[in-house]
């Protein structure tokens, strides 16, 4: 009997203490998609924490037209399969309306499936092609895509090169998915603007060495070399140019230099060049303040604050959508098609989307590397070219 | 119960029944019913772990037919998944019929597999296993270069597969169509553990002399086993590519191959029911410690992110505990599971 009673207690305890959560129909579900464990995670943490904060920011705030957004968060440890099990539970259970994406894995696997059930998903997998509406209707971010940074950046180059000779480029990559999907972009534009390109090399992303490739490289003497990898394949590749006295100019894209470089690579870090689509930490603009305030003032990463931004940007589309009646994922599409240099506090460049274009701006926010931290030298805009959509 | 206590096959056909015994075929039956109406009573996301396990048995089976009874590791078997994959991408694209699209797939790994199946004369063991391994790389590195064929680092988009007007386009749909290929595909490799193929398999994996000994042409064998398997793969692949709709290379990385040979090892080396619960635990592992670090961390809030964080080394831990305490697999338990229960209540 006395087992019984407690078993009793607990089971009421239970029901008490889990019910905190507020009824689906009240709340705005969201699904969040992370990776808190696997290959990409350290990463994925510092993304996933800027889309959890900014939610708990939007919900101080009155959230979705009176209704609190709900993250239904799935560590789905980068893993294409675990992905479609977790969507499916968004879609079938937790009857999400919107969906936050991590990376090229997860979001390619699931570009069908929230096309056909008509989920908006936001995700931070910048690959060009699924900025093109005809083929990925449902999707979306709030960078510009990998080919829109790297050509920023060479265009910014050619504006500021002096002598009187054509620059020399190099292509450094991972021979990878994620690495390979600029680079044509990349060199048609290098081409049309006068660079001339000297080589490429692969370095993989897992690499602890890429002596060869370097030295390959110096024989080349490029001005401009550009980095496709992560971080510490980024780091693996400078130190080693460094070792060899290699003088050039690095620049890398939106995953190869971040706050973690300047202890993964020191010193030889210093002069490169990062390209961003969000601003860093402790930057003047009207949303540090509210991060700040959030995170206690510790510094967090420049993925922290693109997660942020993904999560105003699509707050911003809910808002639109449940102004004009139920909320549904076209509703939500068609919202945010209807953004015009939408500001999320500062954070990025304005965000515009449109029916036939996805392409949320065409600006790339160039960072320097020095003394341990990144120093932002320019905001590139580029023209939207139609030639350019899903390229 | 009314089994019979000991043996009593008088014939050779008797003792090589698929399932010997009346009770057997009805409780299959039986089970096969339940698994046919169970989707009716699930939610999507059930339904699609089930879809997720049956394509997961196809891959794990066919991969134990290989290295559980044939005794050639393969470290390659998840880029065999993706050239199934790929090839039901390509001949879809096509204009081909699925029922062509499916044994095309087939075929085409099988092919594939053959030919990286080649070394295993010269090679065995941990060489072949390298040797598999750079199957893996290789065939990684034409996913992602052969542009022409299968789009490169931008993948390939195929649609849901049709078969005589009739689409397999919702979970439902899907679910009936790999639970069909799965059971035919265990039922074919059941089958070809009778035969005089199967046969030479395991004596291979005994020992590669005697088999050579007793006229087993072990060269022969090897490919057809890879064939075989790889055949298999492929529809498996296939399938996984008209689930998903979407294929790029990252999906059939190493890690893929290693959780097939993870299936095989923790449902049981040789056995055919050895891959099928192995695919089914492997699957559905990670959705449930997703499940109870989401509601641990609902009582426990400050625990969840710490859950989920370890939910990849439990995963490992898992893996490391089968091979401490129960070696021989999952297949093992069952038959010590059944055996008890014939016996009961008597403990011998």
């Amino acid at each position: 009997m006395k087992r019984l009673a407690k078993l009793l207690t607990l089971a009421l305890a239970w029901t008490l203490a889990v019910p905190g959560v507020v009824r689906a129909e009240e709340t705005v579900n969201i699904g969040l998609l992370s990776d808190l464990s696997g290959p990409t995670s350290a990463v994925g943490v510092p993304y996933s924490e800027g889309i959890k904060d900014a939610a708990k920011y939007l919900n101080e705030n009155g959230g979705i037209a009176g209704k609190p957004i709900k993250l239904i968060e799935v560590d789905y440890a980068y893993n294409a399969q675990q992905a479609l099990s977790a969507y499916k539970r968004f879609t079938s259970q937790d009857k999400i309306v919107a969906l936050q994406g991590w990376g090229t894995q997860d979001t390619e696997a699931l570009t069908k499936f929230v096309g056909k059930d008509q989920i908006p998903t936001l995700s931070a997998s910048y690959s060009a092609h699924l900025t093109d509406p005809a083929k990925a209707p449902y999707n979306f971010f709030v960078a510009a895509d990998y080919s829109t940074q790297i050509r920023g950046a060479l265009k910014y180059f050619k504006g500021n090169w002096k002598e009187a000779r054509a620059p020399k480029v190099a292509f450094v990559y991972p021979d990878h998915p994620y690495g390979l999907v600029p680079i044509p972009a990349a060199k048609d534009y290098a081409k049309e603007l006068g660079f001339e390109l000297v080589g490429d090399e692969t370095v993989a992303l897992g690499a602890m060495d890429a002596m060869a490739q370097m030295l390959r490289l110096q024989k080349l003497a490029p001005d401009y070399v550009w980095i496709g990898g992560t971080t510490p394949s980024a780091a693996v590749i400078m130190k080693d140019a460094q070792k060899l006295g290699f003088k050039t100019t690095f620049f890398c894209n939106i995953w190869g230099v971040d706050e973690s470089l300047f202890k993964l690579a020191g010193d030889a870090a210093g002069g490169a060049y990062s390209l961003q689509t969000a601003v860093v930490y402790g930057q003047k603009v009207p949303g540090m303040a509210v991060i700040e305030k959030l995170t206690g003032g510790t510094p967090k990463m420049t993925h922290y604050i693109r997660g942020f931004a993904s999560m105003l940007v699509m707050a911003e589309g809910l808002k639109i959508a449940a102004a004009k009646g139920p909320l549904t994922g076209p509703a939500i599409k068609d919202a945010l098609e209807t953004l015009r240099d939408y500001n999320p506090m500062g954070l990025t460049p304005p965000i515009s989307f449109f029916p036939n274009d996805h392409r949320p701006n065409m600006s790339v926010i160039i960072y320097k590397v020095e003394a341990g931290k990144m120093v932002e030298v320019a905001t590139e805009t580029l023209e939207r070219k139609p030639e350019w959509l899903g390229k | 119960m009314h089994g019979q206590c000991g043996l009593f096959f008088r014939t050779y056909a008797g003792e090589a029944q698929l399932f010997p015994g009346r009770f057997l075929k009805i409780s299959m039956l039986l089970f096969f019913a339940a698994l046919c109406l169970a989707p009716w009573a699930m939610n999507k996301y059930l339904v699609s772990i089930l879809c997720l396990i049956n394509i997961s048995v196809i891959g794990a089976v066919s991969l134990n037919l290989l290295t559980g009874s044939c005794g050639q590791i393969s470290l390659g078997h998840g880029a065999f998944f993706g050239v199934g994959a790929y090839s039901a991408a390509y001949l879809a694209n096509l204009g081909l019929p699925f029922l062509l699209v499916l044994p095309g797939a087939g075929a085409i790994t099988a092919l594939t597999g053959m030919v990286f199946g080649l070394p295993s004369l010269r090679l065995k063991g941990i060489y072949l296993a390298i040797a598999t391994l750079a199957a893996q790389l290789i065939l990684e590195y034409v996913f992602l270069h052969w542009d022409a064929v299968t789009g490169g680092s931008g993948g390939m988009a195929l649609d849901p597969p049709s078969i005589f007007g009739f689409a397999f386009d919702s979970d439902l749909k899907m679910f009936y169509l790999t639970l069909a290929v799965a059971a035919l595909c265990v039922l074919c490799v059941r089958n070809v553990m009778r035969t005089c193929l199967g046969r030479a398999f395991v004596a291979i994996r005994d020992y590669h002399l005697s088999a050579e000994i007793v006229g087993v042409d072990l060269f022969a064998y090897k490919l057809r086993a890879f064939g075989l398997s790889s055949f298999l793969a492929g529809v498996g692949g296939a399938l996984w590519g008209s689930y998903t709709m979407y294929i790029t290379p990252e999906q059939f990385g190493i890690g893929l191959s290693v959780s097939y040979l993870a299936m095989i090892i923790i449902g049981g080396l040789g056995s055919v029911i050895g891959g099928v619960f192995g695919a089914v635990f492997i699957t559905i592992l990670p959705e449930l410690l997703n499940f109870i670090a989401q509601h641990a961390g609902a009582a426990f809030t400050d625990l969840s992110g710490a859950l989920l964080a370890m939910k990849e080394g439990v995963f490992g831990l898992v893996l490391v505990l089968f091979l401490i305490f129960e070696p021989e697999g999952l297949a093992n338990r069952w038959r010590l599971v059944k055996s008890y229960w014939k016996l009961y209540p008597f403990a011998h």
